[in-house]
This record gives structure tokens, C-alpha cells and sequence, in this order.
């Protein structure tokens, strides 16, 4: 089947075996790896994009399900080279190891700040509850969000 | 793309760009002798190494060796690793080896390249300092290329039609549907049957639609089969020069316990489980002539290359194996299976195949860390020294086996065992369990003799770095200030594993299911701190990783199979279960390093059980804890 996605701002139109999940999309047809395959039921976030802006879990999606929606990966969260607050922030905290879990995290993060730019920690750890990180450096994403929010809300000065 | 190896292919072979992905041309072969170290073009250093990053930062480490001893900048050196045409072969990726064995070698590999003496660790100016790490801005931006991340050429996607049951016999299949959708191929091989497709959608739908009959063998059940490692056990026999010996001896053990003043005996019990890495194995697989080329995202190239030779009846020489970052392996990722289904699979094919596993088939078909039943038999004399200690493993493995305390008279033992279950390596291997079993004996004892669990402790230990940690560890947590009670407890275990010095103290809440933890302080002596701040993160990732195998993972079978197949029916830690860990180093700088990436999760299970004996009275003697 033929699908017309606007993916970080560029219009796609793809042809797609028909039924295809939003993540196989991506990866395997807009060449968009940054987003990835880790349970494929909606347990681990590793999969998650921005759909209209809300964090959602690709592999729970069918790519029809995302036609006249804004999506945005992984590729499309810096604005050209400038990064986004939140990967700045996990760099600066060495907030990863393997970094596998890390685009679905940014993505949560940066729409959670969106909804709420002051998160607690409880906030954080709640709203990315639904995401594993197997090497273990949730403090460290914890404190890296904190950071971001703190950056963003003195850049709102 | 932010891997140097597939960097370097990028600009050194045929790329093309799809659709805003990148697919690669496998390269055929390359005459070059491994080297560690030459001068490319515009000052840039190549260097080259059999390790791999998984997440541990051995990129980041070497890296920073290297420029030490080249005194060269960090951004000059490029690091090839895990290419098997290219790189020397430094032993697979595992047993924390990199900071002690691969640090030292390419530090003298340079120095020697530089033809200048090794810099003195006084005068490090980049080892020692926490450099960012080189894989970061890849890993933020989405552009690092893990294993399943890459595609080549005329790419095939092949996928295995497995059996229900945990291991069975092909008999027979039926493949009208699925050879119905267009341009499916079905391979059989033995008993493995496959199918490969022009896209990864085709393929599973006609692994679907595939039909075959299976002869499956039965498993025990879960009593069954913890004994069924004692009974199939044989003892140990003395092995000198190895890393592991499964043997370890001191005095006259039974003549000890026979006159202990008093004695204990107990048998500890881990379940099997699964590593669990967040990204399911992949490997693409190619054919031209008879040499084999792989891309995977496997810790130990050369062995794969060496089992991929060998199945296939070729010299090593012909197969070359690549490996791209795996997005998470602890110890899960040393053996070629999926490799070796690729191989198969692109033979018939014509055409490069890659084969990517399911969730699904990272538990069914992966091999688990393997179940453990330990008895420990020991005995203190009146001044309640611990003077007699027999310590038996049966199945789980030789590593950490040796406890750290003075106890003249001892035999610590690994036992093998036939055990049915895929079972293999895991971060850190049986220390795990070794270190629950006899951190549990040992606090079983303060707790028999009245003494304090962290003063029992230091009287029975000699090695100073290992007291200064418990001893740091315990004022900072305030050991002792509060009594346990009210459903709180508070515990700790120690350990000297690998070299390092390390001990755990925890606060927990609650018991069975409901069981949390409040607070944990956790302090290691690694020696040289070569990354402080990759240390922090691997030992933080460690006791946080441990904290799943400790309260609530297992592995469940059934008759024939095996019932955990998806990350909804297997609890592992989760941002709300992480209570506030503060992580201690001391750095030594004269000492060498030990590496940190396993033995830091020896101490989670200890470290509850004994406090929530603290809390109930209740001793667990098996894992997982937070279990009905
Ligand atoms: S792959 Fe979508 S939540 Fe795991
Ligand atoms: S950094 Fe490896 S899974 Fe999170």
C-alpha cells in the first residue's frame, strides 16, 4: 500500500507491505533506525516517537493509524545541529551506556517537559515508567531530565 | 553513522543512500596483517583491537590508553574493533579483562609505536580523567548504527520456524502457504527450518504460515530439575593455570569441621535467567565463493568466527566477522547461533540474509544464566573465628568462588552438572551466586553468634582494601544508628571479585512481592580509577541490573517448554523501583586496575536477603526474593 507520513517535517509518501507497524516503517522503509525494536508489545518504550506531539509507542501503532499526524524520531528532535535541551543534558550526564533505550527516553522526556517543565523526580520516574533501561543508568536519566528542565526553564528566563 | 569501523567503511567502500538510511556493501575480504597502531592520513592514529563496545566504554577507554601513551589528543585516534580481517585477536569481550589486560597491552603496543617509555600513572593526562563518551552524540541523536540497524546490499530477510518445545526434533513440515507469497524461499537444515523473504514482513508471515511436525523432549519441572544438579554432579579435580579453577583448597576441611566449636549448614538456590539485552540479536550473512562474511553485534568475534568455520567445514581464514555495537550483550551475546542461521540461510539464499531475532526468541531460544544449588557446610572456633569452610557449587560455575575471609581450613568446590536447560555465560558468571551463598552463611552466623554482621565481618577478614570499603561503606550509610523493624531492614555484603574491593549496603521495606528498596550506599576499590565516571555508571548499572536477578526474575518451564517468552511475563527493574544509591570509589592510582563491569552485581541478593532477614527473621535462601 501507498502512505503519505510528514516525518520531522518532510513528507513522505512510502509503499509499504500493507498492515506494517509504525516502527517497521520507519526503520525499515524511511531508513529511520534511531527509533528501535526491543519487545515489539509496548513494555520497554524503546520504540516510542512523537505523534502530535504525544510520546506513543510505534510498535503499537500501524502506520495507517499515523497518516495526517506529525511524527517525530530520534533524527528529528535537534533543530540542525543545534541539540535539543534534553540530549544536551544526557551527554552532559553520560546519561547511557549502550545508549539502546536513549531515543525512546529523550522523546519521553522532551514531551514531558512539554506538558509539565517542572517535573519532580517522582514526575520523571513516573512518566518514564514504561521504559527499560537494561544497563541500569535510570538515576542518571532522572538527574539529566532535571537538568533540562532547569536549562529550559532559565533559557525561558 | 557513528561506529569508527562502519565509519571507516563508509568512506572506504561503496555506500548508497535509501530513503534516508544507509545500506552498506559487505566487503570481501582485506590482506592487511592486524597492527594496534599506524599513522593514516592528516595526523589521525588508526588502532585497532579484538574488544568491542557493548555500553561498558571500552571505545571510550582504549581510546584514551592509547592517546596517553601517543600523546596524542583523543579526536586523532581512530579505534577499529571486533573486525577479524583487521584487528588482533584480544580475547572476547567479557570477564572484565579490558581495563587489566587491554588497557595495559595498548598502552605498550603505543608507547612502543611512539618510541617512548609508558607513561607513569603520576603523570596520566588523559587516562584517569572522564573523557565524554566517543559513542555519545550518535547515541543522542539516533545515528549510532547497532547490529540490527544495518542493511546491505540485495539484502534477504530470513526468519526460523522454531518448535513450541524447548528443544525437539524436525520430523516433517508443509510449506504450500507460505511458498505461495512472493519470492519466500524455504530452507531446512537439519532441524532447523527457515524461511527467507525479499522484506522482514514477508518473512513473518510465511514463517507463519509454515506447518511442521516436531518430536519434542521433556523438561523437568522447576523441583525437579534443582535436583537433578546435585545428583548429576561430579566433583571437582584439582586444574592448575587456569582463570577459574574449580577447585580451590586450603588445610584439612573435615578434620576442621569435626572439631568446630559450632557449625552451620545450608544450601542457597539461584533460578536460571535471562540477560534480557535490550536489543534482540541480529547478523547479516554472506557468501561469496567460499568465504563467509558476518555482521553482528556479538562480544567475541573470534570465537564466532572459529564455530562458524567450523560448521560450515572452512578455515578460518575465510570467514571474516564484524561487529557492529550491540545494543546491550552481558555475557548474552558470546556464541554464534544467530550468526550461524544467517550463514545457513544466505547459502541457500544466494544472497546476503539477515536473520534478527523476536523478543520472543531472545528468551525461548538464547541461552540462560545457569541455576545454581549451593551447600556450604562451616564452623568457628569458641572466639567465633570462622575456621572450617566447605563451599559446593553444583552447575553454576567456578568464577567468585574463594571467599575473601582468612578461614584456615577450607575446600571450595565447583561441581558439573548435567543440566537441561541452554545455559551459558552471564555478566559476572556464578560470583553471583557464589557471593548470595556466602554472604548469606557468613551473615547467618553474626546473626547465630550475636555479633554485629559488619563487625563479624572485619574480624574475619585480613586484606585491608576490602576493610577500608566495608568500613567506608558503613559510615556512610550510618550502620547501626536504627534498629530494623516495622517491616524495614538493613543489610550488606561485600566481596573481592576480579581485584576489586566492593561492598553494598541497602535499606529495604516489605517483604514477598511487596518487598522494596529504600536507600543503598554502595563503595568500590577498582585501583586505578582509568574513567571515574564510567566507573560510577557500570557499578550504579551493575547493582541496578542486579536488583532483577535478586528479587524477581526466573525463567519458568513446563512440560516441554518454556513458558516465558515476552518482557510482560518477566519483572525486571524499572525507573520506580530504584530507591537513592550513592556510589563510592577510592582511587588508587599506584594499583592496577580491576575492571567494573560484573563484579558489582555480585552484591544486590546478599545485601537483601540479609536485610530482610534483619526485618522478618525470615532466612531466603533462594533467588529470586520478592517472591510469593
Ligand atoms: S518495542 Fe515498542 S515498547 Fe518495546
Ligand atoms: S543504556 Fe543500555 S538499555 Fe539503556
Amino acid at each position: 500500500m501507498k502512505l503519505r507520513l510528514d516525518i520531522n517535517g518532510r513528507k513522505l509518501r512510502l509503499h509499504v507491505p500493507r498492515g506494517i507497524r509504525l516502527l517497521d516503517l520507519l526503520r525499515d522503509y524511511a531508513g529511520l533506525t534511531g527509533t528501535k525494536y526491543g519487545c515489539g508489545e509496548g513494555q520497554c518504550g524503546a520504540c516510542v516517537v512523537l505523534v502530535d506531539g504525544v510520546a506513543r509507542k510505534s510498535c503499537l501503532l500501524t502506520a495507517a493509524s499515523a497518516v495526517g499526524k506529525k511524527i517525530v524520531t530520534i533524527e528529528g528532535v535537534a533543530s540542525g545541529q543545534r541539540l535539543h535541551a534534553v540530549q544536551e543534558a544526557f551527554l552532559e550526564h553520560a546519561a547511557f551506556q549502550c545508549g539502546f533505550c536513549t531515543p525512546g527516553m529523550i522523546l519521553a522526556a522532551a514531551a514531558l517537559l512539554e506538558r509539565n517543565p517542572q517535573p519532580s523526580a517522582g514526575e520523571i520516574a513516573a512518566a518514564l515508567q514504561g521504559h527499560l533501561c537494561r544497563c541500569g543508568t535510570y538515576p542518571r536519566i532522572v538527574a539529566a531530565v532535571t537538568a533540562a528542565s532547569r536549562r529550559k526553564a532559565a533559557r525561558r528566563g | 553513522m557513528g561506529d569508527a569501523l562502519l565509519a571507516d567503511y563508509k568512506r572506504r567502500e561503496f555506500l548508497q543512500l535509501l530513503g534516508g538510511g544507509a545500506t552498506l556493501t559487505l566487503p570481501l575480504g582485506s590482506a592487511e596483517t592486524p597492527v594496534r597502531v599506524r599513522l593514516a592520513e592528516n595526523g589521525i592514529y588508526e588502532a585497532f583491537t579484538g574488544k568491542i563496545e557493548m555500553g561498558q566504554g571500552a571505545r571510550t577507554l582504549l581510546t584514551q590508553a592509547l592517546a596517553e601513551e601517543l600523546q596524542a589528543r583523543v579526536e586523532k585516534i581512530r579505534l577499529v574493533m571486533g573486525d577479524t580481517d583487521r584487528v588482533p585477536d584480544d580475547g572476547g569481550t567479557w570477564a572484565s579483562l579490558t581495563a587489566p589486560e587491554t588497557v595495559p597491552a595498548a598502552r605498550r603496543d603505543a608507547a612502543a609505536f611512539a618510541g617512548r617509555p609508558l607513561t607513569e600513572p603520576a603523570q596520566w593526562r588523559v587516562l584517569g580523567t572522564s573523557a565524554p563518551p566517543l559513542h555519545g552524540r550518535e547515541v543522542v541523536t539516533g545515528g549510532l548504527r547497532y547490529c540490527s540497524d544495518l542493511r546491505v546490499e540485495s539484502m534477504r530477510h530470513g526468519r526460523i520456524v522454531r518448535p513450541d518445545a524447548y528443544r525437539a526434533r524436525l520430523e516433517s513440515y508443509d510449506d504450500l502457504a507460505a511458498r505461495k507469497l512472493a519470492g519466500v524461499q524455504v530452507v531446512r537444515e537439519g532441524d532447523l527450518l527457515g524461511v527467507v523473504a525479499p522484506d522482514a514482513q514477508t518473512a513473518a508471515r510465511a514463517a507463519a504460515l509454515m506447518r511442521a511436525q516436531w518430536k519434542a523432549e521433556p523438561l523437568p519441572d522447576r523441583d525437579a530439575l534443582m535436583r537433578s544438579l546435585r545428583e548429576t554432579a561430579v566433583p571437582p579435580v584439582e586444574v592448575k593455570d587456569t582463570r577459574y579453577p574449580p577447585l580451590i583448597r586450603r588445610g584439612d576441611v573435615d578434620t576442621a569441621l569435626g572439631s568446630a566449636h559450632r557449625r552451620l549448614w545450608s544450601t542457597y538456590q539461584t533460578a536460571p535467567i535471562a540477560h534480557a539485552a535490550l536489543e534482540p540479536r541480529a547478523a547479516i550473512a554472506q557468501w561469496d565463493g567460499g568465504r563467509l562474511t558476518v555482521f553482528c553485534g556479538k562480544q567475541a568475534p573470534f570465537l564466532i568466527r572459529a564455530e562458524l568455520a567450523k560448521a560450515f567445514g572452512v578455515p578460518e581464514t575465510r570467514v571474516r566477522v564484524m561487529v557492529a555495537m550491540p545494543g546491550g550483550a552481558f555475557g548474552g551475546k558470546q556464541r554464534g547461533e544467530c550468526e550461524w542461521e544467517a550463514a545457513v540461510l544466505a547459502r541457500a539464499a544466494g544472497a546476503p540474509v539477515r536473520v534478527a531475532w523476536t523478543r520472543e526468541e531472545e528468551f525461548r531460544i538464547a541461552y540462560a544464566r545457569p541455576p545454581a544449588v549451593i551447600d556450604v557446610e562451616s564452623g568457628v572456633d569458641a572466639a567465633g573465628r570462622l575456621t572450617a569452610w566447605r563451599f559446593r557449587n553444583y552447575n553454576s560455575g567456578a568464577p567468585g568462588l574463594a571467599p575473601p575471609y582468612a578461614i584456615p581450613h577450607m575446600s571450595n568446590e565447583f561441581w558439573r552438572a548435567a543440566s537441561p536447560l541452554r545455559q551459558g555465560s552471564y555478566r559476572a558468571l556464578a560470583a553471583t551466586a557464589n557471593n548470595f551463598a556466602r554472604e548469606s552463611q557468613v551473615d547467618e552466623w553474626a546473626h547465630a553468634l550475636g555479633r554485629d554482621p559488619v563487625e563479624f565481618r572485619l574480624a574475619n577478614l585480613e586484606d585491608a582494601r576490602l576493610r577500608e570499603v566495608i568500613e567506608r561503606g558503613a559510615a556512610r550509610f550510618g550502620w547501626g544508628k536504627r534498629k530494623a523493624g516495622a517491616g524495614i531492614g538493613f543489610g550488606m555484603a561485600c566481596n573481592l571479585e576480579k581485584a576489586a574491593r566492593l561492598a553494598l549496603f541497602v535499606e529495604t521495606e516489605g517483604a514477598g512481592p511487596a518487598l522494596r528498596l529504600r536507600r543503598m550506599v554502595a563503595v568500590g576499590d577498582f585501583g586505578a580509577a582509568l574513567h571515574p565516571d564510567n566507573l560510577r555508571n557500570q557499578m550504579q548499572g551493575a547493582i541496578i541490573q542486579g536488583l532483577g536477578g535478586a528479587l524477581w526474575e526466573r525463567l519458568e518451564f513446563d512440560g516441554d517448554a518454556q513458558r516465558t517468552r515476552r518482557l510482560s511475563q518477566y519483572r525486571l527493574p524499572r525507573f520506580r523501583d530504584i530507591p537513592d544509591i550513592a556510589i563510592e570509589l577510592i582511587d588508587r592510582r599506584e594499583i592496577a586496575s580491576a575492571g567494573a563491569g560484573e563484579s558489582p552485581i555480585t552484591l544486590p541478593a546478599p545485601a537483601i536477603a540479609n536485610a530482610l532477614f534483619a526485618a522478618t527473621g525470615e532466612r531466603r535462601r533462594s533467588l529470586p526474593l520478592a517472591v510469593g
